[in-house]
């Protein structure tokens, strides 16, 4: 019985399963060309920051140079140098700090892991960590902690068997990470398309981004050793 | 009939791609039984239809039950911790080679 409505539905079908296939196609494919649209976004988040922190130095510059001139006239010199002071322990962490910004909270996949499955993939590494960091930094972060931590110039996140060591104190997941700045910017810096945060939600790790008002930051209060390094006169650059 | 086999699955193709729907990694191994599964069953209405015992309602639930039953047996091993999306991939493996031969001695035998 080669009837009309055999052909139509073998046709239906055969539309469904086109449909399947490529979704089943872009799936694979994704996840192996994932890393090329990274890198592009990578770069260019690179260049931005870079040409920022240009602007900044040359700002830097001019107020360097009014400095110069308040401290000739003295009296204005000790106003200047607290604020330097405290804009200084402000970027070294060692003031507990407050303001707007976002919680990022990292958690590791709650899929049971199957014989076959690459536990790797499932859980929350040191180096998640770092890019997540740096995302934010490059996304104008003023101040970040990672599950009550403060980053201070000198903070290392590192593997440490099963949990991870900021500040040579030990954390494990879930991971919260508070960051300090433009709330807008520091969400769109991670939620970019490609970012690491949308490949750790891709491999079902439990990720969320949550803007807020008004975020309270500890200061770090381990001990600050600086053994080697001494202050040296250098040639200032700007012309 | 050929030509529209192959047109309707072009279509779908093209619209599949176009669909912005991402499936997450941890879905694509109970996709890809699925879609094992409505490849056999494609292939089964197709052989069905050269020897002339075509079933509409055959046809079109089995393409839907085997969908639904590989996927859903696949996700059922995972959670009892064995590997029995294997046994779909043999079965509607076999399945879908016994069934190519079928059509293609039927082509022969046409020409």
């Amino acid at each position: 019985m080669k009837s009309k409505s055999a052909q139509i539905s073998i046709a239906l079908v055969c539309l469904i399963m086109g449909v399947l296939l490529a979704i089943q196609f872009k799936a694979t494919e994704n996840y192996q060309t994932d890393l090329i649209p990274e890198r592009v976004d990578e770069l260019t988040q690179k260049l931005n920051t870079v040409t920022q922190q240009k602007d900044t130095l040359e700002e830097e510059v001019l107020s360097l140079r009014d400095k110069l001139i308040n401290v000739r006239e003295t009296d204005k010199a000790m106003k200047d140098l607290q604020d330097e002071l405290q804009k200084v322990q402000m970027a070294a962490g060692t003031i507990p700090a407050e303001g707007p910004g976002v919680i990022v909270s990292l958690n590791d996949s709650n899929l049971n892991i199957q014989p076959g499955d690459n536990a790797n993939y499932s859980i929350v590494h040191d180096s998640d960590l770092l890019i997540i960091v740096n995302e934010l930094k490059a996304s104008g972060a003023e101040a970040i902690a990672i599950n009550g931590e403060r980053l201070t110039a000198m903070s290392e996140i590192r593997c440490a068997g099963t949990l991870i060591l900021v500040n040579w104190t030990k954390i494990g997941p879930p991971f919260t990470i508070e960051a300090i700045g433009d709330p807008d910017m520091l969400q769109s810096g991670l939620m970019l398309n490609g970012g690491h945060l949308s490949t750790l939600k891709f491999l079902g790790l439990q990720t969320s981004v949550q803007k807020m008002e008004n975020i309270k930051l500890p200061a770090y209060n381990g001990p600050i050793k600086i053994k080697y390094a001494v202050p040296s006169q250098y040639q200032e650059k700007a012309e | 009939m050929w030509v529209m086999i192959f047109f309707c699955l072009l279509v779908g193709l093209v619209l599949g791609f176009q669909l912005p729907v991402l499936l997450p990694l941890v879905y694509t191994k109970y996709m890809s039984i699925a879609v094992l599964a409505a490849l056999d069953s494609v292939l089964g209405g197709i052989r069905a239809y050269m020897e002339e015992s075509f079933d509409n309602v055959i046809f079109i639930s089995g393409f839907f039950v085997n969908m639904l039953l590989a996927a859903g047996l696949a996700y059922m091993g995972d959670r009892l911790g064995v590997e029995l999306y294997l046994a779909a991939v043999i079965v509607f493996g076999v399945r879908l080679f016994n069934n190519l031969g079928i059509i293609r001695r039927y082509l022969l035998k046409k020409h």
